[in-house]
């Protein structure tokens, strides 16, 4: 019996004028970390900004923005709003203790609900934070929702470029534009003041160069953005005078930049039955 | 234009027995509904293809009468998902795969 779900609404989103997806291929590289301090540059600079965790399985976010029990919705509404940003996660509903253990289609319907009965009202951005891999939840919003670009986070090593590249041949197949790669955890700056790359160097550029999409940029490693990270207040806000805070910020602009050049995917024609 | 840029640009139907597909670089192509249920990708179709067909097996009511989609809609901007008259509804054809059919 197929467990793929038969119906796929058409979500339409029109308050929301860029939806981004960040994804990786690979677990562990940082995506949760990328998106929630860009979420953090882009409401720096003045846009309105909503960040949706559709990680199910394992939410990250709720921490990153300093939310650590699960949430009321009796006396909270929907979306949470956290150092300006409007935010909704799996890990607002779920205890951290508790697993989710659900198939393809639950995935679906509840990703499905937090786009469409959360009222997400007017942003210039929807920054989604996806999980790892190239399944269900990327299936539910490729097919589903009108992403604007994605953004492919690595680290510089082969394991990561490795599933970094089915991530970008994911998108590529279901033709959603990819705004770049941006590598993370590029390196550390020592208290000597030398630059230590402990993950290798210059494998997200290379890759970029391999498939023929923009490289955005490297991200430190900084023991600032986990401690932020764990203390709920993303980095870009706590230390944005640190090399990883103006990393983000600069990233930001460029994102904003090169979506407002962007074109829109061709909009498919219908048969009329 | 490169296969990843190739993609409808109109979509009629012909008759009550399939239809056409005119693509961005020109090509035209007609399709049977037959073929395209036949060539159904989900996974259920697959395996059902891998396994013998079972000659004693009963029809339901829908597969009795001629096929025709009940649904057409696109998918993302990569694929169409097709919901059948014998009540099928699982199969989502992408772009690349629609066109292979197109030009084999």
């Amino acid at each position: 019996m197929s467990n793929q779900p038969t119906n796929l609404p058409k979500i339409e989103l029109p308050g929301i004028k860029s939806v981004l997806a960040v994804a990786s291929g690979k677990g562990g590289v940082g995506k949760s970390t990328v998106s929630a301090n860009l979420a953090m540059a882009l409401s720096m600079q003045g846009a309105a900004v909503g960040l949706l965790d559709a990680d199910i399985y394992g939410p990250s976010i709720p921490l990153m923005f300093g939310v650590n029990e699960i949430i009321d919705q009796a006396n909270t509404p929907f979306p949470l709003v956290r150092h300006g940003i409007k935010l909704m996660s799996m890990g607002f509903l779920v205890p951290p203790e508790k697993a989710v253990i659900w198939r393809g289609p639950m995935i679906h319907r509840a990703l499905t609900q937090f786009l469409t009965q959360i009222p997400w009202g007017e942003l210039d951005y929807l920054v989604i934070d996806l999980p790892p891999g190239t399944g269900d939840a990327q299936l539910t919003l490729t097919q589903t929702v009108p992403l604007t670009a994605a953004l492919v986070v690595t680290t510089p090593q082969e394991v990561s470029l490795i599933d970094a590249r089915k991530g970008l041949q994911m998108f590529e197949e279901v033709r959603v534009p990819v705004l770049g790669i941006l590598e993370n955890m590029s390196f550390f700056t020592g208290d000597d003041g030398k630059r230590y790359e402990p993950f290798g160097s210059g494998g997200g550029k290379k890759l970029a160069s391999q498939v023929k999409v923009p490289f955005l940029g490297q991200i430190p490693i900084d023991p600032n953005l986990a401690q932020s990270g764990d203390n709920g207040l993303p980095l870009t806000s706590s230390h944005p005078d640190s090399i990883a805070g103006k990393a983000f910020y600069e990233l930001a602009i460029k994102i904003k930049g090169d979506l407002s050049s962007f074109q829109q995917p061709v909009k498919l024609p219908t048969l009329n039955l | 234009m490169s296969q990843a840029d190739l993609h409808p640009v109109s979509m009629e139907k012909v008759g009550t027995s399939g239809l056409r597909i005119i693509w961005s670089d020109g090509l035209s192509h007609e399709i049977s509904w037959n073929l395209l249920r036949a060539k159904c990708p989900c996974a259920s179709c697959r395996e059902e293809k891998e396994t013998p067909p079972n000659p004693l097996r009963v029809l339901k009511a829908s597969e009795l009468i001629p096929l025709k989609p009940v649904r057409f809609s696109p998918v993302g901007h990569y694929a169409y998902k097709i919901d059948w008259s014998d009540g099928h509804a699982t199969g989502i054809y992408s772009l690349k795969f629609l066109r292979e059919i197109c030009v084999t």
